[in-house]
């Protein structure tokens, strides 16, 4: 064993000791399992501006965080902004239409309509994960974004 | 009990195994974890990367690319997910003084084992590591915790994530490793760079 192993391994130790998994999360990631939707398609996440690889001119400490999540058929567009300890969430899916959405996040799920041009708002929602779950009227399948930590 | 093989396991939870995927959780939350802890975030905001990175990969899970490297694909999507919230929560800097950024109104695993009458010799020993790690350059930090995690994730995977030559991982571990040993041996002053500069 070399030197760099055994400092490697000292470090790991002290890791494992001070900071190891926190109990708590495990049954939270096995529970995660609990919220995979097999009967609506997934709407993947194309585009943050929070992301590393994301134009400077659309990142700042002032400006709202910009999401785009997409499936073949289907855009949706999020703005989320903090409103003091918690988020407010404006946004647009398209095709237009009314739908009915669900935003699924850690204290539960809230439930708002989109108007006639595809667009909605929540306040108050808790910082944290959070998903959309979006059934447009009439529509058989609903259709889910990608989880985002908001 | 499953073969170990991470994409036996992964297709397995794609057609609805529970199992499986407990199986996934166990194996790879150690490595989850230690990347969420890696840039410097507070111990709650970790723990909010940790779930979006376990939810999104239920969402993912039976439509990976490549479902044996379902390890990098977890540590890129918590690596990810951990950049986006210190833009979100507008932390200063990634990675200065890992404690120093944890809420104070917390109680830290540390503090508990501190409290913890029988905090031992090992657990004295694993401070003193732990304080020389923290003085290490924050890119040496970010990459020996990705390196700590168990399983390993291969240095291709980890080039990856750090947008680094494979053929540099090595050499770079070896001198975040000499710079701690020689932070725990007293012979570099408090703060001193070196190690990983730049990319």
């Amino acid at each position: 064993m070399t030197h760099d192993d055994e400092t490697e391994r000292e470090l790991r130790r002290a890791a494992d000791l001070l900071y190891p998994v926190p109990d708590r999360l495990l049954p939270m990631a096995v529970a995660a399992f609990a919220w995979r939707t097999i009967d609506a398609d997934l709407a993947e996440l194309v585009f943050d501006s929070f992301a590393e690889s994301a134009p400077v001119s659309v990142r700042g400490p002032d400006k709202p965080r910009l999401l785009t999540f997409r499936t073949d058929e289907t855009i949706i567009e999020l703005e989320l902004e903090t409103e003091g300890t918690t988020l407010r969430l404006v946004g647009r899916m398209a095709p237009a239409g009314r739908a009915e959405v669900e935003v699924r996040h850690r204290r539960g799920a809230v439930t708002v309509t989109a108007d006639p041009l595809g667009r909605f708002a929540v306040g108050g929602l808790a910082p944290g994960s959070l998903s959309l779950r979006c059934r447009p009227a009439g529509a058989a399948t609903a259709v889910v974004t990608d989880w985002v930590t908001a | 009990m499953y073969p170990d093989d991470a994409g036996v396991l992964v297709r397995s939870a794609a057609d609805g195994d529970e199992a499986a995927w407990t199986t996934l959780v166990k194996r790879f939350s150690g490595l989850v974890w230690s990347v969420a802890r890696a840039y410097g975030l507070g111990f709650a905001d970790a723990e909010e990367v940790f779930q979006t990175t376990w939810l999104r990969l239920a969402e993912h899970v039976g439509r990976l690319r490549e479902p044996d490297r379902v390890g990098a694909w977890l540590a890129t999507t918590a690596r990810h997910e951990a950049f986006k919230v210190i833009r979100a929560r507008k932390y200063a800097s990634p990675t200065d003084d890992l404690d120093k950024l944890d809420r104070g109104d917390e109680v830290t695993p540390e503090t508990l084992l501190l409290n913890a009458e029988e905090a031992s010799a090992d657990a004295a020993r694993a401070r003193l590591v732990w304080s020389a790690f923290q003085q290490l350059p924050a890119r040496c930090q970010e990459l020996l915790r990705v390196l700590l995690a168990t399983p390993p994730l291969p240095y291709v995977d980890v080039a990856a994530m750090f947008g680094i030559a494979v053929g540099s991982i090595g050499p770079t571990r070896g001198r975040c490793l000499n710079q701690l040993r020689a932070l725990l041996a007293g012979s570099v002053p408090t703060g001193e760079s070196g190690g990983l500069q730049g990319r």
